[in-house]
This record gives C-alpha cells, sequence and structure tokens, in this order.
C-alpha cells in the first residue's frame, strides 16, 4: 500500500509536471504562499471593517470549497470518472491488473489526494499567514488552530463530496435521497433544538472555540463519508446497452448555419449524457455563486456603499468563464486529431459551445437582481457579467489553449491570468461604483477578447499536447 | 508510378530520444506499403508526422503532393487515417458518430454510406449504442468504418486488425485488396508480420526510429524465407524459431 500511496504521488506530480514543467508547477504552492502572505498583511485594515469571524468563516468556507472541487469530478458522472481513469490509465484504475481490492486503491487514492492537495493548496496558505504574522498580528497558537481547521475545512469538502459521488454511481435516485433527508433532518433539528447552526461546518467551530469533544465531531464528520464512500465505492461499471436514438443529426441540423455546428453539437450531447452539464452547474457554478452572494451580503453590512449586483454580476464572469473549462475538460482532443481539423477549428467550437451556455452566467445575474431587488442594475450588470465572461474566457483560451483546468497550476499561467484579469475586473466594478451605467463600457472588453482569441489561434496551432 | 508518400530525412525527437531518425522513403499509388518494427521502434511516430498529427523536428514530407508540415488540415481531409489508440467519442452512438464524421468531412449520403459499413462490417445492431458501451472490436469496426466513409484515395493505418477476430480479420484484409485493387494505396503500419506477409506489396522496416530496409515482399519471399525470419534478421535478433 505504501509503495501505491508513493506511485500515485508521483503519478499525480508528473501528470501535472509533464504539462508544464517541473519547475512552473512546483512554484504553484510559491504563488498560493506569497498571495497569501499580502493578503495578510492587510488583516490589520480589513478587521476595521469586517468583523473576524466573518473573515474566519469566508476563508474557511472557501477551504470547504476547494475540497469539494478537488474531489468533485467525481460527481460529475460515474461514465465521466470512468473515461479519465480508463483514458489517463492512472493507477486508481488498476484494479483489473494488480492484486488490490478496487476498495484498497480507492482508499489509497483518498489519502493520496489529501497529501497532495493538502500540500499544493494549504500548506501555502499556513505558510502565507505565518510569514505575515509580524504585521498581521495574528499570534502563532491562532495560526496553528486555522492550520488545522483550514485542512479540516478542506477534508470535509472532499469526505462530502467523495461521499456523494459514490452514491450518485450507485444510484442518482439514492444521492437525492440522502440530499432530501439531510435537508429535512438539518431543518427539524433546527426548528425544533436549540442547535448551534454553526454546528453544521464543525471546522469553522473548531476554530471559534477549541475543544477536544468538537475536535472528534468535526473528524468524525470526515470520517464517516470517507469510510463511507470507500465501502459503498464502485468501478464496475456494468455494460448497461442502452439503445439510444440519432439526436446528433437533428442537433447539428439545427446547429448547421454555425461553422462548428457538428463539434458544438457533439459537445452538448457529451455534456448532457456525461451527466457534466448538471454537475458542473450545480458544484463548479450555482454552488461557488451561492457562496459569493452570501458573502456580498455579508459585506454589505459593514460597507452598505457595496454594489451588490454589479460585483456579484463581475464575479459571476468571471466564473461564467470557466464554462469554457466544461467543454474542454473531459473531451479527449485525441479524437479529432486524424479528423480534418486544426487546433483553431477546436478553440473556435469550444468557444461556440461556451457562448451557448453563456444564459446560464444570465440567469445568475437575474436572480441576483430579483434577491437584491435591484431591477434598475439588471441591464449594466448583465453586460458587465458577459463581457467580463468573454474576456476572461479569453484570457483563458490564449494561456491554455484547449486545456485550461490542468494548465491553471502553472505557476506562470495563474500569475498572468490574475494580472489580465483582476485589475480590469476591480477597475470595472470601481468605475460602475461612480455610475452604474459605467458598466456599459465593460462591452470594451469584447475587443482585447477578440484579439486574445486571434492570438491563442496562432500560439496554439503548432503546440503538441505532452499529455493525454 | 507516382509516388502519393514521400518523406525526406523526416525525424522526430523529444528530447534526447530520436523516436524517427531522418527516414526517407517513397510509398507508390496503387501499392499496399507495410511499415514493421519492434514496439517502440518510431511506427507509430512515423504515421503521426505523415498525418500532420505531430510536426516533425526535420526533414519535410508530402502526401498526394501536399506539404504535410504546411497544410496538415489539406493532407488530413484528402486521406483516411485509423489511429493506434485513440477511440470513438464516449458519448455519441456509434450512427451518431459516423454521422459527426460525416459532417466534419462533408460527405455526400454519409447515412447511406455508414449504413453499408455496418452492415459490411456486421455490428448494425449496435449503431444505436454509446460507443464507451461497445466492446474494443466494435470500436476498432467504428475506427474502421469513419477511416474508409469518405473513399478516400489513401488510407494510413496503424494495427488496424489487433482487435479483430479471425473472421473480421479475413472480412478486412479482404477489403484493403480490393481498395488497393480498385486504386486506392494503404499504408498500414503493424508488427503482425503474418498479416503484412499475406498483403503488403512492400514493406519497410524501422528500427530504433532508423530505417533499415525497404522493398518488395516478394523480393524476401524469393529468397525462400518468411517474412518473419527476414524481420528478425534485420532487427538483429536471429533466426525465427
Amino acid at each position: 500500500m505504501r509503495e501505491l500511496f508513493c506511485a500515485m504521488m508521483k503519478e499525480e506530480w508528473r501528470l501535472h509536471a509533464t504539462m508544464f514543467g517541473s519547475l512552473s508547477f512546483a512554484l504553484f504552492p510559491v504563488l498560493i504562499g506569497a498571495i497569501t502572505f499580502m493578503g495578510s498583511l492587510i488583516l490589520p485594515f480589513l478587521g476595521e471593517i469586517i468583523p473576524g469571524q466573518t473573515l474566519s468563516f469566508l476563508v474557511h468556507a472557501q477551504f470547504l470549497l476547494l475540497g469539494v472541487m478537488v474531489g468533485g469530478f467525481g460527481l460529475l458522472g460515474q461514465e465521466v470518472m470512468n473515461r479519465r481513469f480508463g483514458q489517463a490509465s492512472l493507477l486508481a484504475y488498476s484494479s483489473r491488473t494488480l492484486p488490490l481490492s478496487d476498495r484498497s486503491i480507492f482508499a489509497v487514492f483518498v489519502v493520496k489526494d489529501t497529501v497532495y492537495y493538502v500540500i499544493l493548496w494549504v500548506l501555502p496558505f499556513i505558510a502565507g499567514i505565518t510569514l505575515a504574522a509580524p504585521w498581521s498580528g495574528l499570534s502563532l497558537p491562532f495560526i496553528g488552530t486555522i492550520a488545522l481547521t483550514l485542512t479540516l475545512s478542506f477534508l470535509t469538502g472532499l469526505a462530502a463530496i467523495f461521499l456523494l459521488s459514490t452514491l450518485y454511481a450507485r444510484s442518482m435516485l439514492l444521492l437525492a435521497g440522502v440530499l432530501a433527508a439531510g435537508a429535512l433532518l438539518s431543518a427539524l433539528l433546527l426548528a425544533t433544538t436549540n442547535l448551534d447552526p454553526v454546528l453544521f461546518f464543525p471546522p469553522y467551530a473548531l476554530s471559534r472555540s477549541f475543544t477536544f469533544p468538537l475536535l472528534l465531531y468535526s473528524l468524525t464528520v470526515i470520517a464517516v463519508p470517507f469510510a463511507l464512500a470507500i465501502l459503498f465505492m464502485t468501478t464496475e461499471f456494468p455494460g448497461r446497452e442502452k439503445h439510444i436514438p440519432d439526436r446528433f443529426s437533428p442537433l447539428a441540423g439545427r446547429l448547421g448555419r454555425l461553422r462548428s455546428g457538428p463539434m458544438v453539437a457533439k459537445d452538448l450531447l457529451d455534456l448532457r449524457r456525461s451527466g457534466g452539464l448538471v454537475g458542473q452547474t450545480l458544484f463548479s457554478f450555482a454552488l461557488p455563486l451561492a457562496l459569493i452572494w452570501v458573502t456580498l451580503v455579508v459585506l454589505a453590512r459593514v460597507l452598505p456603499d457595496t454594489l451588490i449586483l454589479i460585483t456579484f454580476a463581475g464575479v459571476a464572469g468571471i466564473i461564467g468563464a470557466t464554462i469554457y473549462t466544461w467543454v474542454t475538460e473531459f473531451d479527449s482532443i485525441a479524437t479529432y486529431t486524424f479528423l480534418p481539423l486544426g487546433t483553431p477549428d477546436l478553440i473556435r467550437s469550444k468557444l461556440t459551445s461556451f457562448l451557448l451556455l453563456q444564459p446560464l452566467t444570465m440567469l445568475a445575474v437575474l436572480a441576483g437582481a430579483i434577491a437584491s431587488g435591484e431591477y434598475g442594475s439588471f441591464l449594466p450588470a448583465a453586460v458587465l457579467a458577459l463581457s467580463v465572461s468573454v474576456y476572461a474566457a479569453s484570457v483563458m483560451v490564449w494561456l491554455t489553449g484547449l486545456w485550461p483546468a490542468v494548465m491553471v497550476y502553472d505557476v506562470r499561467v495563474l500569475a498572468a491570468s490574475m494580472l489580465l484579469i483582476g485589475p480590469v475586473l476591480l477597475g470595472l466594478i470601481g468605475a460602475a461604483s461612480i455610475s452604474v451605467l459605467y458598466a456599459f463600457g465593460s462591452a470594451l472588453l469584447l475587443v482585447p477578447a477578440f484579439l486574445f482569441i486571434q492570438w491563442s489561434y496562432r500560439r496554439w496551432e503548432t503546440w503538441e499536447k505532452a499529455f493525454y | 508510378m507516382a509516388a502519393v508518400i514521400s518523406a525526406s530525412m523526416l525525424s522526430k525527437h523529444y528530447g534526447d530520444l530520436k523516436a524517427v531518425d531522418q527516414v526517407s522513403l517513397e510509398v507508390e499509388e496503387g501499392s499496399l506499403f507495410g511499415l514493421l518494427g519492434p514496439n517502440g521502434s518510431g511506427k507509430t511516430t512515423m504515421i503521426r508526422m505523415l498525418t500532420g498529427q505531430v510536426r516533425p523536428t526535420s526533414g519535410s514530407g508530402s502526401v498526394l503532393g501536399i506539404d504535410v508540415i504546411a497544410h496538415p488540415v489539406r493532407v488530413r481531409q484528402q486521406i483516411g487515417i485509423i489511429p493506434e489508440q485513440e477511440a470513438p467519442p464516449s458519448f455519441l452512438t456509434a450512427e451518431e458518430y459516423l454521422a459527426f464524421v460525416g459532417k466534419v468531412r462533408n460527405i455526400p449520403a454519409a447515412k447511406e454510406k455508414a449504413d453499408w459499413w455496418f452492415e459490411f462490417l456486421e455490428f448494425p445492431e449496435k449503431r444505436d449504442v454509446l460507443c464507451k458501451d461497445l466492446s474494443r472490436g466494435t470500436r476498432q469496426k467504428l475506427m474502421f468504418a469513419q477511416a474508409f466513409l469518405h473513399h478516400p484515395v489513401l488510407a494510413l493505418i496503424d494495427e488496424p486488425l489487433i482487435n479483430f477476430d479471425p473472421v473480421m480479420q479475413k472480412t478486412v484484409k479482404g477489403y484493403l485488396k480490393e481498395f488497393v485493387r480498385d486504386g486506392g494505396t494503404v499504408f498500414l503500419s503493424t508488427h503482425i508480420l503474418e498479416i503484412a506477409e499475406e498483403i503488403c506489396s512492400e514493406v519497410a522496416i524501422i528500427h530504433h526510429g532508423r530505417l533499415v530496409h525497404t522493398g518488395p515482399v516478394a523480393g524476401i519471399l524469393g529468397q525462400q524465407k518468411h517474412l518473419a525470419d527476414f524481420f528478425l534478421e534485420v532487427v538483429g535478433k536471429g533466426t525465427h524459431a
């Protein structure tokens, strides 16, 4: 088992390092640490406008979300899980050839994911906070506590998502039933007892008041889902030979006017049939946006001038841009290389699919307008969200070509995208704070977006993919 | 006969690894040309370079008179390719996949042509099954059909028979022979020497990325040798047991 763990760690490292060089990938945690360090330096000022507990909650929630996102691929559907493992020939799929059971391999896989991503994300974050301690005023015992509770938050997200994906792989109905029962039980507990709601998020509760019973409770909330996930996991996907009528031809016919119609039709069928559309919409789009919304509402209490809808629209644009990763992440580009298609054709088709899915971003802004009651700001907010989304996606295409989900771990890509997107977004939100109408100016972003896309065609045309 | 494939000093290096090293060869129109070699000898890299899937480190190549480095998409428009590993997309059915290829290649009456292939390769009952649920052999049938769906004049095929049962191997070998009789050209990469001996008119042997032999199969058989014996001699492994 130790050998398998070491081999999986090497495999994960090589998977990333092969894509953009060992040094670039090795610098990724350094960048995370540097960003956290700089963020920690402004804590004394931030603490004056946002209560420390709120900040702590937000950071814990982000680490919970990180755990969800790292483990989330499993929820995209058993077929996709099968496809990813199968095509990459990862060790996680080697139970057929090694004298090891699926469960033991999955257990090692869980431990590997935990160790690997704690080293990649959590430790650099803690290192950044620790280095900034002399200036931020955070005490070392406090940092020690949140080092533990942030790790627990990450693991809580990871454990929850592993359990949910295991249930999903067994039965969609089972997953729905468990989620409904959980929601019902939570509501009952809250309505009939004096239970502190913070106990629903044990690592955060632990960060507020450290007690050993609470630590035990927090560990149980992680261990039980992990254990259940390992117990009930399956990689046996029976050959259910479904017979499906031809949906491609009518869809491609409807998209016939588009230059990339056939590829877009394939993308849309791919997303629907893999379960990716529902999974990604729920866990990579709606969930992060809901978290952002809650953050903004909290922020508006301490900063009454906060433009909730405009800020939300800007962030929705950034998250909307990640729809580009949905249409590229699980599509094996190798399946196109023997057809008369060049990389620019593929990028164009993926961008078209991305644009066809942008109504999701608009829906998010509409939901924000309804929730905030800022109906008058809906139109400029919608323009802002769409422009930011297209611009951020074009930057992503320029920087990562057809492989955004993996190349984001290249420190140069991450730094460049932050520099190209962050100031633009802040500038637009700043301008809109003077007058909401300035948000219409965001449409000008379509010009650099167009240029980035044109440059990306040339940049990626001759690039050879060194990975699966 | 004109050369439909022409490679001149083609090389592909991955760092220190010389996957293909200064290979020059010509394939004449109407031939069934076999590229033979041990595992890892550079056969697949050679096919990928000739089909514009990877760019050579140096050298030049043309396929059907088109510069494969300058115009890889134009080359792929004209030819049929069966890659060694890639499978059809998981979430399209077999029928949808051939419709997809038909659209991408702008093939007239693609549906009728696909129907013919389903019947010819004996898998009409699988046409509405998702590719991910197909057996390896059925996926290989589908890959074969997509390569010939547009009636190309040249097909570059990498280990096309490896997942077929003997009956299907016979069917496919028969098709390839007929394809060549009708004026087509096949560039076949394989390490199954019996197949090469049976159907190829000319072979080249690649070893450690370098071309070590090229010539007609008849010449080898004329020396009272099986292709396998000759192959083992050329790659330095002694006589075939």
